[in-house]
């Protein structure tokens, strides 16, 4: 399982951070051509608008579990922690302050749960999905539960659900117009075939 | 957000027709009062947006409901069961609808049912049921049938008539949206237990009609405003007929708080916040409320005066009362290969084998069933709520069932009947208010025990169907009380009797002679479950009486 070190460099290539922009980019080339604020600050190197890098890594932490990288991309893929950055510092800015109140809370759980760690991200992924089992009615991880979905799947411009890796995963397709048929219980053409009476 | 260019009225030009509310009523009756020759000014509390001005974001639109007002902080609103109770603001919007030009008929779903015969007087065919106000419409399906035929043809419905309707005097004026895959496994479902599916009427056209281009079958149709003109709200069919008379203002971003009366036990205008938050008066021969049943009863609430201590125009007691938000029933199903319910109008088949109460059944009630994507018509919408009852809404695993499920899930839904009861309410918020101040709207509200019977009723048969269309896993939400609601019916209700309803059969209030509602509001009964068509065809009616009244002064 990977350790601090590991876990923080993972995301900062992920991060649009200097340290690991060039990465991002060659492991994600689409990633040039999204529209959005986000991505043009992610691709110009800015760090984020109002996170601080400690407190991101933590955040992202959290996000990676909530959908996590499989054999399909996972939060840490979509650029979620972009996502919970900007909405940080506009659409949800009136929840920020008590949310990094609330990650201060729940990092001193942590060293309580696991005597020798003092921070989330330092835990393995078992280890994690346990701590987050304990409180996952909490208000706290309902937000980042809430922040993780809207980052993954909602629309690029709020600077997550980067080469549209959430709307893949479903087999969504954001066109303006479709013809029938549809699916495949209204295909004539499929008609007659297995379950497609 | 354009609006474009019309005519203008000063305030202190009595005007016609001061008209609340610009939505499913309010856009007709505008429309034709300003097409007659009347002068109407048309007061909306949301903004005036144009088709160009909808998106497909889900959390602008559905999660941050931008089309809605905004968020709960921005309406107040409060809930509770009964009235021993303290209400408490709710996290989402109780009473639910759009505050934009076009009203909620720009973001609903558009399933178009037409009342039936039995609708109009069901009190009298079935006697009465204990502890509810339960009684006949003071008209019959024969006199609005011709509205109905109008809102088919200028509204704009698409559809093909089913086995159990009742007469209509013109055929629909465009086809039924094409069947997709949810109405392909509805209908043979229903068909393998014995019923009889039909095609869903909807306020979606399939053609072209009176100027307007057919829907492209984008997805966002339930909750999202149409970009294409094709959903036939009244922003789309109506505002624009209405502009270009020349006789009507749309005055958008204004929110009235009172209606002005004098001593005369007439109305006078209505007090309003202009865009800047002033404090305006628009005086008005008469005044029309088409605001919703919670609006319209809210606005008359606080427009009490001496003359009406406990509500304008409610000397019966009947303002806010019996509010009906229709039964909901869900039961949803997997299926083994992809539906892609995201694309296309949510409903294209419905089943009305038990529109009609049955006392075999052993208790009153009667809906309608119909298949849809509901929260898997977006993603994050189903990421939210579309998951199956025993898995973690998070994780791994979380995250193979929705990739999994949400191009192969359907819901079927059950869409049932409510009872008229005098402990279903709206009220004024002692406390809470909303963005401009004016007291917040207090639902009180517990479903009668027979709606909750007849919503598992359905539910039952929804399983039957779901089972027979051949879903891999099926399951269902338990039905229980609801605690909101975005039919918002009966709080104002229509009758010859003054003493037990607020308006009369032409939608006249029975205590001032120049106050008229006609909204959700008006209905006596709750029918079952698409209220907007009956909405729609009541205001044809009323219009048209309002304009023969003024045309002979007698307003």
């Amino acid at each position: 399982m990977h350790g601090d070190q590991l876990t923080r460099r993972l995301f900062l290539q992920g991060s649009g951070s200097v340290a690991g922009s060039s990465l991002m980019r060659a492991a994600l080339p689409g990633v040039m051509a999204l529209a959005g604020p986000a991505c043009t600050a992610r691709d110009n190197d800015a760090s984020f608008s109002v996170l601080t890098d400690d407190d991101a890594i933590e955040f992202a932490a959290i996000a990676d579990r909530i959908l996590p990288t499989t054999d399909t991309p996972g939060a840490r893929e979509a650029g979620v922690i972009h996502f919970i950055d900007q909405a940080f510092a506009g659409l949800m800015q009136d929840l920020y302050a008590q949310s990094v109140s609330d990650l201060a809370t729940f990092q001193a759980g942590v060293g309580e749960a696991f005597p020798g760690k003092t921070r989330f991200s330092e835990l393995n992924d078992a280890q994690q999905d346990r701590y987050l089992e304990a409180q996952d009615a909490s208000s706290f991880f309902q937000l980042l539960h809430r922040m993780t979905i809207y980052g993954f799947f909602g629309m690029q411009s709020y600077g997550g659900n980067r080469d549209q890796v959430g709307w893949q995963l479903l087999g969504f397709e954001p066109r303006h117009a479709w013809q029938a048929p549809f699916g495949h219980y209204d295909d004539p053409a499929l008609q007659g075939e297995p379950g497609g009476d | 957000m354009a609006t474009d260019d019309q005519t203008s009225f000063d305030n202190d030009e009595a005007v016609d027709f001061a008209i609340v509310g610009s939505g499913s009523a309010g856009g007709i009756v505008a429309k034709e009062l300003s097409t007659a020759g009347f002068k109407v000014v048309v007061l909306e509390q949301g903004p005036f947006r144009r088709a160009q001005d909808f998106s497909h974001d889900e959390i602008a639109v559905s999660r941050y409901r931008e089309l809605l007002g905004g968020t709960q902080e921005a309406h107040g609103q409060t809930f509770r069961g009964d009235d021993s109770e303290r209400a408490v603001r709710a996290t989402w919007p109780v009473a639910e609808y759009a505050q934009t030009v076009g009203g909620s008929s720009v973001h609903f779903t558009a399933n178009f049912w037409r009342l039936r015969e039995i609708d109009f007087r069901e009190r009298s065919v079935l006697g009465p049921v204990s502890g509810t106000n339960f009684t006949d419409w003071p008209i019959s399906y024969e006199e609005l049938e011709p509205y109905y035929s109008r809102v088919d043809w200028e509204i704009g419905v698409s559809g093909a008539p089913g086995p159990f309707d009742s007469f209509r005097s013109r055929p629909f004026p465009v086809p039924p949206m094409p069947v997709k895959s949810s109405g392909v496994l509805l209908e043979t479902g229903a068909q393998k237990i014995g019923l009889h599916p039909q095609p869903a009427p909807l306020a979606i056209l399939s053609k072209p009609l009176n100027g307007r281009a057919p829907c492209v079958n984008c997805g966002y149709c339930m909750g999202y405003g149409c970009e294409v003109g094709a959903k036939s709200s009244t922003l789309a069919a109506m505002i624009p007929l209405a502009q270009a008379s020349g006789n009507c203002e749309i005055r958008a971003d204004c929110a009235v708080f009172k209606v002005d009366t004098g001593p005369d036990n007439r109305v006078h205008g209505v007090h309003y916040y202009d865009p800047a938050g002033r404090e305006r008066l628009q005086k008005a021969s008469a005044v029309i409320l088409c605001a919703n049943g919670a609006e319209t009863t809210r606005l008359l609430l606080m427009s009490a005066n001496n003359a009406y201590p406990d509500g304008l125009a409610n000397s019966s007691g009947f303002v806010g009362r019996n509010l009906m938000f229709n039964g909901h029933s869900m039961a949803h199903g997997v299926f083994e290969h992809p539906l892609n319910e995201f694309k296309g109008v949510q409903v294209t088949r419905i089943v009305h084998d038990f529109y009609e109460s049955d006392p075999a059944r052993g208790f009153y009630g009667g809906g309608g069933i119909d298949a849809r994507p509901l929260d898997a018509m977006g993603p994050i919408s189903f990421a939210m709520s579309g998951h199956r009852p025993d898995t973690k809404d998070w994780g791994a695993e979380y995250k193979e069932m929705l990739a999994h499920d949400f191009t192969r899930r359907l819901t079927v839904l059950g869409s049932t009947t409510s009872l008229a009861m005098d402990s279903n309410n709206i009220t004024l918020d002692p406390v809470s208010t909303d963005r401009w101040g004016r007291p917040a709207i207090r639902l009180t509200y517990r479903d009668h025990p027979d709606d909750l019977s007849m919503a598992r009723f359905l539910q039952d048969r929804a399983m039957e169907i779901l089972d027979a269309a051949g879903a891999e896993i099926a399951w269902r939400d338990p039905v229980h009380a609801q605690n909101g609601g975005a039919h918002l019916l009966g709080t104002c209700r229509m009758g010859d009797d003054p003493a037990t309803s607020v308006v009369d059969k032409y939608h006249r209030s029975h205590d001032i002679p120049n106050l008229f509602i006609c909204d959700g509001s008006s209905m006596v009964t709750s029918g079952r479950g698409q209220p907007t068509m009956t909405i729609m065809a009541m205001a044809f009616r009323a219009a048209e009486h309002i304009a023969a009244a003024a045309h002979k002064n007698a307003i």
